[in-house]
């Protein structure tokens, strides 16, 4: 799309610097800007205005887990561990190989993360050893523990049911409930303060289809979906 | 900004790929740019969610940097602030009834106030004294938009006006800002 106007441009890049450019609209406006340097003058222009406005903002520490999430992800970039760990057709194509095979892979690759972080890594599948899901967590992290989610290509859950997510401790003891989960392909998920330090010592996760609101007795009722054996990297 | 000068050298190491110079950028900017993103969302998670893409991407995106003309801490909230509205603008992420509430709540209690929280420098002065020549609809609504990433329809809520109206209150008021910016 072209924006012939001078002026319809300058307002637009105005309301996208302020934020309030959305939707279709945004997504168009930013095709453009990628071989329009005028149009991204007419931005860093707008941004330079308004960036006083960030001024009175006071800092706030985040947790140490972003900066350690952060150096996992860039200093394997790009042809690393968390580049394979986000492509999709990587562990598409892992799946007739099961997850033995893909580790191995990994490991052969060279592509393991630092020793020093500990990374528990479950990839889920359905009946036909499909992988449909894959959870990580760090073993390590204080204080509150986030399970990183990604589901796998395009999912529905069935109007009125919902998901929920089990941690399967091994053995004959019974799973416990880690919470509902949604379709979204990525979600972070914060673990149950109970389970933070059981879960890295668990077997595996499953996930079943419940009720609306989760499992009304405790444990799974409806059928597994997925399920996957813990592995540490 | 005169505090950027160390921070431009700092992004020009990294682009050379220089990690200790990334975990310098990171212990310099992430607490701004952490607070910019909790103003937006509103949320922990997702704001931190939120940071750690925005610094995977000023990692792999400040060799592109040396190009562009805007000052480096501007170049990093933009990319913040976008990865933010995206977040918050997601399909099915709209504000729930009682995350709304506490946004509300939020906002009322951190009103906007130009001459109060602005830094006395020049261009911070200049912005202060437009938004003061905006009606203070206009200077309302753009405060909100821009401070906690609210869009039309969510300010037309909460400032309990028309769609239309709301838009043109932003429309107008982003027109006399630039002629008044600009004049000074």
């Amino acid at each position: 799309m072209k924006y012939h106007n001078e002026l319809l441009r300058e307002a637009l890049a105005a309301e996208y610097a302020l934020g309030t450019l959305q939707g279709r609209a945004r997504r168009r406006f930013e095709r453009s800007l990628k071989d329009d340097p005028a149009l991204r003058r007419y931005v860093a222009s707008w941004q330079e205005r308004l960036a006083p406005l960030d001024a009175a903002v006071t800092p706030v520490q985040p947790p140490a887990r972003v900066w350690h999430a952060i150096q996992r992800r860039v200093t394997a970039a790009p042809r690393g561990w968390a580049a394979l760990w986000d492509s999709l057709r990587f562990w598409r194509g892992a799946a007739f190989a099961g997850l033995a095979a893909a580790l191995m892979l990994t490991a052969s690759l060279g592509v393991l993360p630092p020793e020093r972080s500990e990374l528990m890594v479950v990839v889920m599948s359905d009946e036909r050893a499909e992988p449909r899901m894959t959870v990580s967590w760090d073993t390590d992290s204080g204080g509150d523990k986030r399970m990183r989610i990604r589901v796998l290509g395009h999912a529905e859950m069935a109007p009125d049911t919902a998901w929920e997510l089990w941690m399967l401790p091994g053995g004959d003891r019974k799973p416990l409930s880690l919470g509902l989960i949604t379709t979204h392909e990525t979600q972070s998920v914060l673990v149950p303060r109970e389970l933070a330090t059981a879960i890295n010592a668990a077997w595996g996760l499953a996930m079943s289809v419940e009720p609306k609101g989760g499992s009304p007795t405790g444990l799974p009722t409806g059928p597994v979906l997925y399920k996957g054996q813990c592995t540490k990297l | 900004m005169p505090d950027d000068d160390p921070i431009a050298e700092i992004m020009a190491r990294c682009a050379l790929r220089d990690a200790q110079a990334f975990a310098q950028l990171y212990r310099h900017s992430a607490g701004k740019l952490y607070a910019v993103a909790l103003r937006i969302l509103r949320r922990e998670d997702w704001a931190e969610e939120v940071l750690q893409e925005s610094f995977v991407n000023i990692w792999n995106h400040v060799g592109d940097y040396s190009a562009q003309k805007s000052a480096p801490t501007t170049w990093m909230t933009a990319i913040v602030r976008n990865r933010a509205l995206d977040w918050l603008r997601r399909p099915h992420q709209e504000y729930g009834t009682e995350d709304y509430d506490l946004l509300v709540e939020a906002l009322a209690s951190d009103a906007p106030d130009p001459e109060q929280t602005l830094q006395s420098e020049r261009a911070a002065r200049a912005l202060a004294e437009c938004l003061k020549r905006l009606s203070g609809n206009q200077r309302q609504s753009i405060a909100l938009a821009y401070a906690h990433g609210l869009s039309h329809g969510e300010l037309a809520r909460h400032l309990q006006q028309p769609l239309g109206t709301v838009k043109t209150w932003i429309r107008r008021g982003l027109e006399k800002l630039k002629s008044c910016l600009d004049d000074h």
